[in-house]
């Protein structure tokens, strides 16, 4: 390492870092750990130069600084310009706020305040009899086959379907959010297929905003509705920026469990003995093995900020408008608050991991993830305990620098027996469950479950 | 041993509960914690040390 010296005088270590790099994802513990020992706060030329946060304490000193580090895209040039937490700016996303994500106190307040009654632990519990349908019914379409994609046919389907209930959008149109959730993260921007996915991006947007104009000319309960009836000083919040809010709900709902998911099938299927040990002893071992894979697996890896005043924090001195990386993948890695931190420990204990952010932007679907996760879990984990993952036919995402995700994950195993009906039938079902019940309601308005009514699936206790 | 949440500090995580559910009781509208009393049980101590180890925004403190 070097250090530099600053126009202004200031002293700061030197490091080259490049997360959208493949080299990134094949070398990540040791790149991490040099980091680590050398400088957890250092500074990259890379993406127009900006901060590297990779130390633990250093990554949660910086994350709960809101005060003095901002969150905020300012895509029209209104404010101070800052760039909002991609470094660099993404070229899809160009133009377009991503959401409260890419907002700061009072107006980022404001949405979490409005959407947290349907995302709160007890929000998210009611849609457990929902979520094991989804699960239940996807796993039936590959049981008597004994062979499947989990991404492609469970962990890509489950948390799309769920997102697009809760959020009041018709279950059958997951499909057309799917692709362009996944594909849009994993393309490179240079790809053939890039047209393709474009154009995909374009239709999931397009839909968005009419389902926007519906919904606010005939209400339906979820989380478009909250954002329509969501006021900022009296005021309804712009189009813009609630499609953007929009596009960020399926974004951090999509992608992110599909990844955790698929992560943690492959490698119970390399460690049949943790999965044995799982399965049996799921009571105490099931909260603290989905946080090990939080931690282990670190989904969305990091979120940059932009520095909002000349300051000193994280050992630092930054400067206005100094950009920030805060790697929350890596801060899962610091030996100094988790012993042993390139094993994964099911067990673990005090894992106090940054997986989901940390500080006033924490992700606001944690609970969803969660759920999700584990419901996926638990069935195949029951269904099909003697899967075996094919590492000829899986695909990881080349880099990691926005999704720690796969594309492909098949497996076979010893077939079984359909418990119910097949996908699209459970998806009609639910839909009237949605549609007749008001499932999506906030848990203000609405606490009984999302259960499908007696009769309508006869051959499930 | 006496039990306190920072609520300024608290974003909701959750990890307290799941390491002392009987301790810890959840808000319904946003999933922020708060002591269901402020002396904790002494079967429940070991729990709650590590609900503080757990809490990754540093918002429990006992004394």
């Amino acid at each position: 390492m070097s250090s530099e010296q600053t126009d202004d005088g200031r002293l700061r270590p030197r490091i080259h870092f490049d997360r959208h790099a493949p080299e990134y994802r094949d070398r990540f513990e040791e790149i991490t750990h040099d980091l680590h020992g050398r400088c957890p706060m250092a500074f990259s030329d890379t993406y127009g130069g900006h901060w590297v946060a990779s130390g633990n304490r250093e990554v949660a000193t910086l994350a709960r600084a809101a005060d003095v580090l901002s969150n905020d895209h300012d895509v029209h040039g209104e404010r101070r310009g800052y760039q909002g937490i991609s470094i660099p700016a993404p070229a899809r996303g160009r133009g377009i706020r991503g959401g409260f994500l890419e907002m700061d106190p009072p107006e980022q307040r404001a949405y979490r305040d409005a959407l947290n009654p349907y995302l709160s632990p007890a929000a998210v519990a009611r849609w457990i009899p929902f979520v094991d349908e989804v699960t239940r019914a996807c796993l039936d379409e590959r049981i008597e086959q004994g062979r499947i994609d989990f991404v492609d046919d469970l962990a890509n389907i489950v948390p799309a379907v769920l997102t697009l209930a809760m959020m009041g959008i018709p279950l059958t149109k997951w499909e057309l959010y799917n692709e362009p959730a996944h594909a849009g993260v994993y393309t490179p921007p240079d790809s053939p297929d890039m047209k393709r996915v474009v154009e995909a991006h374009i239709a999931m947007m397009r839909d968005l905003a009419t389902t926007l104009h519906t919904v606010r000319a005939q209400p339906r309960p979820g989380l478009v509705d909250a954002l329509i009836r969501l006021r900022i000083d009296g005021e309804p919040a712009p189009d813009e920026e609630l499609l953007g809010a929009l596009g960020l709900l399926i974004g951090g709902g999509f992608d992110t469990t599909t990844a955790l998911t698929a992560h943690a099938l492959e490698w119970l299927s390399e460690h049949p003995d943790d999965r044995a040990r799982l399965g049996a002893e799921r009571g105490p071992l099931l909260d603290s093995a989905t946080e090990e894979f939080l931690r282990y697996f670190t989904p969305a890896p990091g979120d940059g900020r932009t520095v909002a005043e000349d300051c000193a924090l994280a050992g630092a001195e930054l400067k206005e408008g100094d950009r920030i990386w805060l790697s929350w993948a890596m801060a899962n890695r610091d030996p100094q608050v988790f012993p042993d931190p390139d094993r994964i420990d099911l067990a673990r204990t005090g894992n106090r991991h940054a997986s989901f952010g940390l500080g006033i932007h924490r992700c606001i679907g944690s609970n969803v993830a969660r759920t999700v996760f584990k419901r996926m879990l638990l069935h195949v984990l029951d269904r099909i305990p003697d899967y075996v993952c094919d590492p000829e036919g899986t695909i990881h995402y080349d880099t990691i620098g926005v999704i720690q995700g796969m594309r492909k994950l098949p497996a076979t195993f010893t077939p079984g027996r359909p418990l119910g009906p097949g996908l699209d039938a459970t998806l009609d079902m639910l839909q009237r469950g949605c549609d007749e019940h008001g499932w999506a309601k906030p848990i203000t308005e609405r606490k009984a479950a999302a259960k499908p009514a007696d009769g309508e699936n006869a051959d499930r206790d | 041993m006496k039990v306190r949440v920072d609520p300024e500090r608290c974003q909701g995580h959750t990890l307290c509960a799941m390491r002392a559910p009987e301790v810890f009781e959840l808000s319904d509208i946003d999933g922020h914690s708060s002591p269901v009393a402020e002396e904790v049980p002494e079967e429940q101590q070991d729990r709650v040390i590590d609900a503080v180890r757990s809490c990754p925004e540093r918002a429990i403190s006992v004394v």
